[in-house]
């Protein structure tokens, strides 16, 4: 089923404030469990969630999530109020967990645009048999409260009687005109004494508006302070259970003694909302007499008037739990501040922003970067040698790179939203797998531009899944290592320099670096003898495609979420994995990933008419190379000598088929670049100069077409020019083997 | 720098039937209008490596990256070389944003259905493969693009990178 | 153009609210997320109306009208209740709000509901 949507915004603020929800609901879950209660806060917490949930899919006609919810909302509301012992923490956070999970899946469909149309009956089912469970465990030995299964029999009663509306009875419809009752006019001239009144009313509510019986408790509330004596039909309006429906099929017979006149009356009476008809007469005449009811159904008001409702709760029959003062008008400051200042947990002060708006900011930015630098350095500005002008211009220069940081830092997003995450996976798979793991976390408010952050969280999970099925032993396996039955895992991040490195390490059986040699030279991924491969390029080898075999393949792992994917991914945003093991102790796995990928330092080369733009973390040394510096190796590589070693060359010109350049290597530069352990000499025909630059992607249509290897994105120099960032581990790769 | 010559205002009801006509040589081609974003004259193009041949390379439309194709080439026809008369006509298909390098723009027109006619199947050329249908107009054939297949590729096309 | 104050502590309802009122004359002066914010906000912003949601946090729906009502007895308090709620509904009506709304809602309802209780 198609799904269109009037309103983008609702949708957009319903999806974040439904995961928001979610995410803190999950959060919530663990911890009472881990805790081995839920406390009553915690109860209260997921009603609440479960019933805003509720209430926003309901108008958005999720129907699924919205029975998710209301079932769950029933379960909670139940351990609210009746506090039962739940001796059983486990399976009620197994359910609780799942009733998430399906609403997390729902959402997502819809944040894709897809139909969410899981299917919530089995779920439901669950749940209900869960509530049934606890309710009779509750109510054995406890008298069930009297169910108003009664008012049918007034129903009827009302209706087998009837009412017989005399012709000369004003019929007056909520919004139009009748002629009043012609007798017994008010005496208008009397204010000492009025006489008192029968009037007798009928209403009925307009199709659809609901809780019709509240509506007519509205009334009976509404004239009270009017009504010398007042009784009304069907009674029990406040019983959930048919009195609705009653009043809404056969409407709500009112019988009032008043001063009122007819006219106050009415007017009164069609304030209320959602009338529909009101039938308005004198009660005087004997046929007006309450002969529907029987003589002991006669109910007089027993309606609370709101000064009433004031004085019980000066008495303290308040059930509020927030007091405040009732000397004077004035509300307690202090109270209101903390109010505003505690907020639910979880959220803070903080606005969402569309993260394509930021995009916008940050190209604008960029823009106002070389706009900027195409102002201050025009050569015929820089001829006019005004001192006023460099101060100025160096003052525009200092605001245009705060502007620069405050945006940067707007896009950056601690990773204690990701590693938040972990938690979970780690206590759905040490229950899956009956081993007992524990998660420490550091770091964790360490920062991470957004875009980054989203393509980190899949490769994290499949490597603590990884760490857990086959990294920690089961508990024999350890208490037979000496090692403790817990197995432990943290998770850390820092910064170093340009990146941020995501550590995991686990104490569990580590690599082997004979099986994975064993297993590579059975994949035929051996590219070099086995002997001349260092540690890390052994370990290294489980990051290839291929590596991981079918056997491999467990519930949790594998399913072509391999390491090769983990590797890639992070290749794709510019980082990078690195594997240390220590076998029969652990294994770390360290994830290099940039701190950004919107500005980078970059250093600016010419090949030819082309412009090249290099980072500036990759480059370790430039220098003009002498001809007896350079030579070739036995397979006819071009080598340059530096400092007693030697270094592959790649001609740029050569990689990138660009004509008209300087060849012969002494009239160019090299410029030594590094890739992990890697480094080659890239030659080109000159520095340009060193600048801040804005990353921009390749176009959609040429990134489609295939991957560029050696080309990270491309940016915009100070004339419009464009330069192709390169990516340096992509050059590397080709001339080192 | 080059300007922009013309800017095409479109609106969703009247596009239906409306074509921009441009020249190949002497050769009349026509795109649906709803592709066009707008047709500037020639803007400096910086080369991509290891893309097929008739993708030029990128050019920075006020602070947008655009890929272009060169439109000639795409065809499989003989290279000319851009003159003060060539345009860039930048198109919108999916998601994807391209300048089509073309000898000359023509205008907009309208061809109605009945003039339109799908392509006879011709025994070989590739340049049939981006032709969706033919229309007449005023006693002039206009070959009609078939966007979507413009801008897919074959493996064969896109050079494969040797170490 | 009448003025109203919108309490619930879902972004979501608010902005569902919001978007009917305002689409229909009325001026919403304010927001808030809980029932304390809300009596804050009523006494700053003197609005010709509100809307209240029942179940909030740090102070109910229930409490926060009881609060209004007695800081200003002529105050127009609607509130915003699910199906299931009514023995709040009716504690509402006795603390003197002028009338209810139900979720899931629908615009028209709202209008009534607002337009009545205003006398529109």
């Amino acid at each position: 089923m198609p799904v269109t949507y009037e309103n983008e915004s609702m949708l957009e603020i319903y999806i974040f404030e439904a995961s928001q929800s979610l995410d803190q609901m999950e959060q919530i879950i663990m911890k009472s469990e881990r805790e081995g209660t839920f406390g009553e806060e915690a109860v209260n917490e997921i009603f609440r969630f479960m019933h805003t949930i509720k209430g926003s899919s309901a108008m958005m006609m999720f129907h699924n999530i919205t029975t998710i919810a209301h079932t769950m909302e029933d379960i909670f509301f139940f351990l609210r109020e009746k506090r039962p012992q739940i001796l059983d923490y486990s399976t009620l956070s197994d359910l609780v967990l799942d009733g998430v999970d399906f609403m997390k899946v729902e959402v997502n469909k819809i944040k894709n645009h897809d139909a969410p149309d899981g299917n919530p009956e089995d779920l439901v089912m669950r749940l209900k048999a869960y509530l049934d469970e606890i309710l009779t465990t509750v109510n054995t030995g406890e008298d069930k409260a009297a169910e108003p299964e009664t008012v049918s029999e007034k129903d009827s009663v009302c209706e087998s009687e009837g009412l017989e509306v005399q012709p000369s009875a004003a019929v007056l419809d909520s919004g139009g005109e009748g002629a009043p009752e012609p007798p017994l006019k008010p005496r208008k001239d009397s204010k000492k004494k009025k006489s008192v009144q029968s009037y007798k009313a009928k209403l009925y509510f307009q199709d659809g508006c609901e809780m019709e019986h509240l509506r007519a408790y509205g009334v009976v509330h509404d004239l009270t302070e009017l009504a010398e004596e007042m009784f009304y039909c069907p009674q029990n309006i406040l019983e959930e259970d048919g009195t609705a429906e009653t009043i809404r099929n056969q409407g709500f017979e009112l019988f009032i003694r008043t001063t009122a006149t007819m006219e106050e009356l009415q007017a009164r009476i069609e304030k209320t909302v959602f009338l529909e008809q009101l039938i308005l007469g004198h009660a005087d005449q004997p046929e007006f007499e309450p002969h529907c009811m029987h003589q002991d159904d006669i109910h007089w008001i027993p309606a609370v008037t709101e000064k009433e409702a004031r004085e019980n709760a000066a008495s303290g029959n308040s059930v509020s739990d927030t007091q405040l003062p009732l000397n004077g008008n004035s509300v307690s400051d202090t109270q209101l501040q903390s109010a505003v200042k505690e907020q639910p947990a979880g959220s803070q002060s903080m606005i969402s922003v569309n993260v394509e708006k930021l995009d916008g900011l940050m190209n604008l930015v960029g823009e106002l970067v070389i706009a900027e630098a195409m102002v201050t350095q025009n050569p015929e500005v820089l001829a006019l040698e005004s001192d006023q002008f460099q101060k100025a211009s160096r003052q525009l220069h200092k605001i245009t790179t705060d502007l620069q940081d405050m945006v940067m830092s707007i896009r950056m997003v601690p990773l204690s939203t990701t590693f938040i995450k972990m938690h979970r996976i780690v206590r759905d798979m040490s229950k899956k797998l009956n081993k007992q793991v524990v998660l420490d976390m550091a770091g964790e408010e360490t920062e991470v531009d957004k875009n980054i952050i989203e393509r980190i969280s899949d490769p994290l999970m499949h490597l603590i899944r990884n760490a857990i099925d086959h990294g920690i032993e089961d508990e024999a396996e350890r208490l037979e290592k000496g090692k403790d039955k817990i197995g432990r895992i943290s998770l850390e991040a820092k910064n170093a320099g340009s990146d941020v490195l995501i550590i995991l390490r686990d104490d569990g059986r580590g690599l082997s670096k004979e099986k994975i040699l064993a297993k590579a030279r059975a994949n035929g991924l051996l590219t070099k003898p086995e002997h001349e491969m260092s540690d890390r390029e052994i370990y290294n080898l489980i990051l290839l495609p291929g590596f991981s075999t079918k056997e491999q393949v467990t519930e949790f792992s594998g399913r072509g979420v391999g390491m090769d994917v983990v590797a890639k991914n992070l290749e794709e945003v510019g980082g990078a994995v690195h594997i240390e093991s220590a076998y029969g102790q652990g294994t770390t796995m360290t994830l290099k990933i940039p701190l950004t990928l919107a500005i980078i330092e970059g250093m600016n080369i010419r090949v030819g008419s082309s412009r090249f733009t290099i980072p500036i973390t990759s480059i370790k040394e430039s220098f003009k190379p002498a001809a007896k510096d350079c030579h070739k190796d036995p397979d006819h590589n071009e080598m340059v000598m530096v400092r007693g070693k030697s270094y592959p060359i790649l001609r740029m010109h050569q990689h990138f088929h660009i004509e008209k350049t300087e060849t012969v290597l002494a009239d160019g530069i090299l410029i030594m670049v590094e890739d992990e352990d890697k480094e080659i000499c890239l030659f080109a025909d000159e520095l340009l100069g060193q600048q801040q630059v804005v990353v921009k992607a390749l176009p959609h249509y040429i990134k489609s077409m295939k991957k560029i290897l050696g080309l990270a994105g491309c940016t915009l120099l100070g004339d419009g020019s464009i330069s192709l960032i390169l990516d340096v581990s992509g050059l590397a790769g080709l001339r080192v083997r | 720098m080059a300007k922009a010559i013309t800017e095409m205002e479109l609106e969703e009801d009247t596009q239906k039937g409306k074509y921009l006509t441009f020249n190949l040589g002497s050769e009349s081609y026509g795109i649906g209008i709803e592709y066009v974003i707008e047709i500037i004259g020639l803007l400096p193009i910086t080369v991509v490596p290891e893309l097929p041949v008739y993708i030029k390379g990128i050019m920075n439309l006020r602070g947008r990256i655009i890929p272009v194709m060169d439109m000639r080439l795409r065809f499989r026809k003989e290279f000319v070389d851009y003159d003060e008369r060539t345009c860039i006509i930048v198109v919108e298909i999916g998601e994807n944003s391209v300048g089509l390098i073309v000898d000359r723009v023509s205008e907009v027109t309208n061809i109605a259905d009945e003039d339109i006619v799908d392509q006879p199947m011709l025994s070989s050329g590739t340049s049939n493969r981006y032709i969706k249908s033919i229309g007449k107009v005023g006693g002039e054939v206009k070959m009609l693009l078939d966007c979507d297949a413009l801008l897919s590729h074959h493996e064969s096309e896109l050079i494969s990178t040797i170490g | 153009m009448k003025r109203v104050l919108i309490v619930d502590d879902a972004a979501f309802m608010r902005m569902a609210i919001k978007n009917i009122l305002q689409k229909n004359n009325f001026e919403v002066v304010g927001e808030a997320e809980n029932g304390l914010v809300g009596v804050k906000k009523y006494l700053e912003l003197q609005p010709d109306l509100v809307t209240m949601d029942i179940t909030m946090p740090e102070m109910t729906g229930l409490d926060a009208l009881k609060q209004i009502r007695k800081l200003d007895s002529n105050a127009n308090v609607v509130m915003v209740s699910a199906m299931g709620q009514e023995s709040m509904v009716k504690d509402s009506i006795i603390n003197g709000a002028k009338s209810f709304i139900v979720k899931p809602f629908k615009e028209d309802h709202v209008l009534q509901t607002l337009n009545k209780v205003l006398g529109l």
